[in-house]
C-alpha cells in the first residue's frame, strides 16, 4: 500500500516570537498535525501494512529543511511542488489533487489543519475534488479486509464517532492519534540519500490561482492586565460586586 | 432567490443551538436566507426553525442521510445550493460543519473562509475577519468567485431573534441511489450530561494537568462547575493525561468558548489554550505560579494551592 | 581552516538543539535536589543518536561532534545527564573502538552506541586520584579468568552501568607496565557497587564506590593486551580532555544569554542594571570567555583530524574551558543578585556543576603539569 502524506512548513509554534513576526527559515518546522500524519504512516509501515511512504509539500526551496526532516523521520521520498506564492486551501487542494492523480496512493493521510492558518479545509476539499471517502479529526486508524477498507475513530464535539471508508480515501489527523518520533541523527544522515523530486505546477498539470486575498493581519487588542486577589473571599466579592458575574 | 443558505446542525433529537448563530451572519450579509436541515425523521427539528426569519426551511430527509456522512451530506448541500441559487453557504464552526462544508465547497468550486468573527463592507465587496496562529493574530481576507462558503465562530455572532412570522418547510427530494456510498457510519460514543453545553454555557470551569486524575478532576472542576451551574472544560494536557474526555478540550484545536465567566484551575495559559478562551468576559485564574502566562490574561488571579482554594470556593458559593 | 558550517552541519546542529530543548529539560530542579538520574532522557538521547555520535565516520568528523555536544550543552540544562553521557562516550566507547577485539566490539558497541547499554570506567581509588597509575587493584590470572581485588571510587555511572572499564594491575612489580584494562559487566560475581555518592553538583549523574572481592572476569574481557592499560587510559583521556567540556561552552552561551536578558529587564535606580558598567563589564568578560573557549574547542576538533598527537592541546582546552565555566557561573550568580542564589532560577546550580570540571578528567593542576612538561620545563 502506498501512503501519500502532504505536509506544510509552518513557523515553529513553540517559538516565543512565533505569534506574528516574520519567522526566519531556521525557525520553521513541519506542521505538528502533519508530523502526526507522517508518524502514523511510519507506524502503518512498521506493522507491515504499507510499502511506500511519499511526502509532498508546496513551497520555495527554503522548505527543504522540513522535507529533510520528514525524510529523516522515515518518509521514503518526497516531492516539492515549487511554488512560492501565498496560497489558500482552495489552491493547495487543487495542486494536491494533481499530485494524487500522478502518484495514485491508496490512502492520503494529512494533518487536520495547519497551525498558522487554522483553516481546516484542505483534506476535505481534496476528498471532494477526488470524490474519495474522507475521515477527519481521526484518533485511530485500522485497515480491514486486505486493506480495502479503513475503520477510523473521529473526535467530534460530542465525543467519538467510528466510520468506515472504502479505499482510496483521505484521512486527516487529530492530536491524539499518536506522538511523533523525533528526527534521529542517523535518520538525518540517511535522509541525505533519499530523493527529493522538485516539480512545478505545470509539470503536474495544474494551473490554479488562490481565490483568497489577505488584506491585513493584526494583533487583537490585548486584554487589560488583571488584578491579583489574595483570598477566596476577595475573589467572590469582586466577582459579585465588580464583575457582577455571580 | 435567497442570498444565503444556512446549514443547521442537530443531534437527531433537537437543533444544536450554536448552529443558529450563522443566521446572524446571513442577516448581516443582507438579502433573503434559507435554512437547510439534513437527516432522517427531522420533522420536529425543522418545525422549530420556522420563526428565525428565513424564507423557507429546506429539509432533506432520507434514511440514507440518517448519519452525517460527509460525502452524502456535501452532495446534498451542493445540490440544494444550486437549486436555491444562494451565493453564501453558511454554517457555525463545529466538527460537523468543518467536516462537511469544505467538501461541499469543493463540489461548488467555491472558496471557503473558516471561523469568521466579523465582516466589513468595503466599496462593493465584503471582507471577513478571522483568527490565525492560534488566535494570536487576526486576518482580514476577501474572496473571489460567484459563491463562497463561510463558517462563523459562535461566540462572535448573537443568537438570532425567533419572533418572525413562520416560514414554509420545503421538502428537498433526495435521489438516494445517486448518493456516494464509500463511507459507512459504524458507531458513536457521546456522553449525555446534565451540565450545559460547553460552547453555550454562561460559566465554564476548566482544569489543567495539576488536577492529578479523573476523580480529582471531577471532584474539583466538576464540583465548582456544578456550584455555579456551569460547564466543564479541560486543557489538552489534561485530556492527554486521561483526566477528561476529548470533547472537554478547549483551545486552538479544541473548542472555542466565550462565556461570561471562565475559571481556569491549574492552567498555565499556553497560547494554544488561550486561543480558546480569549473572548470570555471575565477570566479567573487559580494557580500556584504567579508568573504563569494566564495571569497576564486573567481579569482576576489568585495565587495558591488549588486543593485548598477550590473546596473553599465551592463552599462559599453554596453558602451565598 | 574554514569556520563556516555547511547546510548539512547546520541542519544536524539544529536537530540536536531542537531535540534537547524539547526532550531533556523535564524536572531538572527536582532531579538535582533529589539526585535522580533521568533514565528516560538517557534513552531518548540513545534513540536520537547522541551516544552514537562518535562511531560512524559520516557525521563530518570530530569537528561536527564537538559542535553537536556544544549545542547539546546549550539546549539541555541537565549538566549531570550530559556528564554521564560524556563519561560513557570517552571512557567506555572510545577504549572499545580503539582497543576492542572484534568480538568485544560486536558484543558491546551497538548497545553502547544506541544507549541500551550504559558504560563507565573505574580508575580512581581512595589512595590514587591524580596519581592514577599508582593504583593497587589487582587482576591475577587463574586459568581462563582474571580475579580482581580492590576498590574504586568516584565511578561515574557506577550505580547504573551495564559495563565498566576497570583498570587493575596484573603485576605490581612491573609498575605502569602492569596496568591493564578489563570489561566488567554489572552483577559480575564479587563485584559490589556500593552506596551512591552524594555530590555538590552534577547531582543527576550517579556515582558510586565499587568494590571487587575475588571478582571473576573471563579472559576474553581483557581489553587490549596485558600491560596496555596505561596507554589506553592516556589515549582515551586525551579525547576526554579535549571534548568533555564541549557542552560547557554551550552552557556558558546559555548563561550569557540569560544574563543579557536579565540585565536588560531588571531595573534598579530607574534604569536597566545592564546600563551600569560594573554589570556590563561582567557580561563582556563572560562573552570573551565563551568565544575563547569555543575557539579552543573547535581548533582542537579540527586539529585531532589533522595531527596525530593533540595531547598538549587537549590539556590546554580542558584547563581553559573549566576555568571559564566556573568564572562565568560565578558572574551569572552575581549579576542575578539574590535571585541568582535561589534554586528556582537555575543559576546557582550551574556553579555547583561547573566546579567539578576543574577536578574530573585530571584536575586543573594536572593539566598545568602536562602543559608545563610539554613546554619543556
Amino acid at each position: 500500500m502506498k501512503i501519500l502524506v502532504p505536509f506544510k512548513s509552518v513557523p515553529d509554534p513553540n517559538d516565543a516570537t512565533f505569534a506574528g513576526e516574520a519567522a526566519s527559515a531556521s525557525k520553521s518546522v513541519i506542521n505538528p498535525f502533519d508530523e502526526i500524519a507522517i508518524e502514523e504512516a511510519l507506524r502503518i509501515r512498521e506493522r507491515g501494512e504499507a510499502t511506500e511512504i511519499v511526502g509532498v509539500t508546496i513551497g520555495a526551496p527554503s522548505v527543504d529543511e522540513q522535507i529533510r526532516a520528514a525524510l529523516a523521520m522515515g518518509v521514503d521520498r518526497a516531492i516539492r511542488i515549487d511554488d512560492a506564492r501565498a496560497l489558500d486551501p482552495y489552491a493547495v487542494a487543487r495542486i494536491l489533487r494533481a499530485v494524487v492523480e500522478k502518484e495514485a496512493p491508496h490512502v492520503v493521510i494529512m494533518g487536520k489543519q495547519a497551525v498558522d492558518d487554522d483553516s481546516n479545509q484542505v483534506g476535505q476539499i481534496l476528498a471532494g475534488l477526488l470524490g474519495w471517502p474522507q475521515a477527519t479529526f481521526v484518533s485511530s486508524i485500522e485497515f480491514l479486509d486486505n486493506k480495502t477498507r479503513a475503520r477510523c475513530t473521529r473526535e467530534t464535539d460530542a465525543g467519538l464517532e467510528v466510520v468506515e471508508l472504502d479505499l482510496p480515501a483521505i484521512i486527516t489527523t487529530d492530536l491524539r492519534l499518536n506522538e511523533p518520533r523525533y528526527v534521529s541523527l542517523p535518520g538525518l544522515i540517511r535522509a541525505r540519500r533519499k530523493p527529493i523530486e522538485v516539480l512545478t505546477c505545470d509539470q503536474v498539470g495544474v494551473n490554479v490561482r488562490p481565490l483568497t486575498t489577505v488584506l491585513a493581519v493584526a494583533r487583537p487588542p490585548k486584554r487589560p492586565a488583571g488584578t491579583r486577589v489574595e483570598s477566596v473571599e476577595e475573589l467572590i466579592t469582586k466577582l459579585k460586586q465588580e464583575a457582577k458575574v455571580i | 432567490m435567497a442570498e444565503s443558505l444556512v446549514l443547521i446542525e442537530h443531534d437527531r433529537q433537537q437543533v444544536k443551538r450554536s448552529s443558529l448563530h450563522a443566521i446572524t451572519l446571513a442577516q448581516q450579509l443582507g438579502g433573503e436566507y434559507e435554512l437547510l436541515v439534513i437527516g432522517h425523521v427531522v420533522n420536529k427539528i425543522s418545525s422549530s426553525l420556522v420563526s428565525l426569519g428565513a424564507t423557507s426551511v429546506i429539509v432533506a430527509d432520507d434514511p440514507a442521510l440518517a448519519e452525517p456522512l460527509a460525502d452524502r451530506y456535501a452532495t446534498v448541500i451542493a445540490e440544494a445550493v444550486r437549486k436555491s441559487g444562494a451565493k453564501n453557504i453558511l454554517g457555525t464552526s463545529s466538527t460537523f460543519s468543518k467536516d462537511i462544508l469544505p467538501r461541499a465547497a469543493a463540489l461548488l468550486d467555491a472558496p471557503m473562509v473558516t471561523d469568521v468573527v466579523a465582516i466589513e463592507q468595503m466599496d462593493g465587496s465584503i471582507s471577513y475577519r478571522r483568527p490565525i496562529n492560534a488566535g494570536s493574530m487576526f486576518a482580514k481576507v476577501k474572496v473571489e468567485g460567484e459563491r463562497r462558503v463561510l463558517t462563523v465562530r459562535a461566540a462572535a455572532f448573537e443568537t438570532p431573534a425567533a419572533n418572525a412570522a413562520p416560514c414554509p418547510i420545503v421538502r428537498f427530494d433526495v435521489d438516494a441511489e445517486s448518493l456516494p456510498n464509500g463511507m459507512r457510519f459504524i458507531s458513536r460514543e457521546e456522553r449525555k450530561s446534565d451540565r450545559p453545553d460547553l460552547t453555550e454555557a454562561r460559566v465554564v470551569v476548566s482544569g489543567g494537568r495539576p488536577l492529578k486524575d479523573k476523580e480529582t478532576f471531577e471532584r474539583l472542576v466538576g464540583g465548582l462547575a456544578d456550584a455555579l451551574g456551569g460547564a466543564i472544560g479541560a486543557t489538552r494536557a489534561a485530556v492527554d493525561a486521561g483526566m477528561a474526555p476529548n470533547d472537554y478540550q478547549i483551545g486552538q484545536t479544541g473548542k472555542v468558548v466565550a462565556p461570561e465567566l471562565y475559571i481556569a484551575l491549574g492552567i498555565s495559559g499556553a497560547i494554544q489554550h488561550l486561543a480558546g478562551i480569549k473572548d470570555s468576559r471575565i477570566i479567573v485564574a487559580i494557580n500556584k505560579d504567579p508568573d504563569a502566562p494566564i495571569c497576564q490574561t486573567a481579569t482576576y488571579f489568585l495565587v495558591g494551592d488549588l486543593y485548598q482554594i477550590v473546596p473553599q470556593l465551592i463552599e462559599s458559593i453554596r453558602r451565598a | 581552516m574554514d569556520f563556516a558550517w555547511s547546510d548539512q552541519q547546520r541542519e544536524l546542529l539544529n536537530a540536536v538543539g531542537r531535540f534537547a530543548s524539547q526532550q531533556l529539560n523535564y524536572d531538572v530542579i527536582e532531579n538535582d535536589r533529589e539526585g535522580i538520574f533521568n533514565h528516560e532522557a538517557w534513552k531518548k538521547c540513545g534513540d536520537f543518536g547522541i551516544q552514537g555520535l562518535l562511531v560512524p565516520t559520516d557525521y563530518g568528523g570530530l569537528g561536527t561532534t564537538v559542535a553537536a555536544l556544544e549545542r547539546l550543552g546549550y539546549a539541555c540544562r541537565d549538566n549531570g545527564l550530559l556528564f554521564s553521557i560524556n563519561a560513557h562516550m570517552w571512557t567506555a566507547i572510545i577504549p572499545l573502538v580503539y582497543n576492542g577485539s572484534e568480538a568485544q566490539k560486536k558484543k558491546y558497541l551497538p548497545g553502547l552506541c544506541n544507549g541500551t547499554l550504559i558504560g563507565g570506567n573505574a580508575m580512581s581509588e581512595p589512595n590514587s586520584g591524580s596519581d592514577a597509575f599508582s593504583l593497587t587493584t589487582t587482576a591475577i590470572k587463574k586459568g581462563s579468568r582474571y580475579i580482581l581485588n580492590g576498590s574504586k571510587i568516584f565511578v561515574t555511572n557506577g550505580p547504573i552501568a551495564d559495563l565498566l572499564v576497570v583498570f587493575a594491575t596484573v603485576d605490581k612489580t612491573r609498575g605502569t607496565d602492569g596496568i591493564s584494562a578489563f570489561l566488567v559487566e554489572k552483577n559480575s560475581p564479587g563485584m559490589n557497587v556500593a552506596r551512591k555518592l552524594e555530590k555538590m553538583g552534577l547531582r543527576t549523574s550517579p556515582m558510586a564506590e565499587v568494590f571487587f572481592e575475588n571478582c571473576e572476569v573471563p579472559e576474553e574481557n581483557l581489553l587490549g593486551k596485558e600491560g596496555g592499560g596505561a596507554f589506553l587510559f592516556t589515549r582515551s583521556m586525551t579525547w576526554e580532555r579535549g571534548c568533555i567540556l564541549a557542552s560547557a561552552v554551550g552552557s556558558m552561551q546559555r548563561l550569557l544569554e540569560t544574563c543579557i536578558r536579565y540585565a536588560n529587564e531588571r531595573k534598579q535606580g530607574g534604569q536597566s542594571i545592564g546600563k551600569y558598567q560594573l554589570v556590563a563589564s561582567k557580561i563582556v568578560d563572560m562573552k570573551v570567555r565563551v568565544e575563547s573557549s569555543r575557539h579552543m574547542l573547535y581548533y582542537y576538533g579540527w586539529l585531532s583530524g589533522h595531527r596525530k598527537s593533540v595531547y598538549l592541546e587537549a590539556a590546554m582546552t580542558k584547563l581553559h574551558i573549566a576555568d571559564c565555566w566556573v568564572k562565568c557561573s560565578e558572574d551569572a550568580i552575581q549579576i542575578h543578585g539574590g535571585y541568582g542564589y535561589m534554586t528556582e532560577y537555575e543559576v546557582e546550580r550551574e556553579l555547583r556543576d561547573a566546579i567539578a570540571s576543574k577536578l574530573y578528567s585530571g584536575t586543573s593542576e594536572i593539566q598545568r603539569n602536562i602543559v608545563a612538561s610539554m613546554l619543556g620545563l
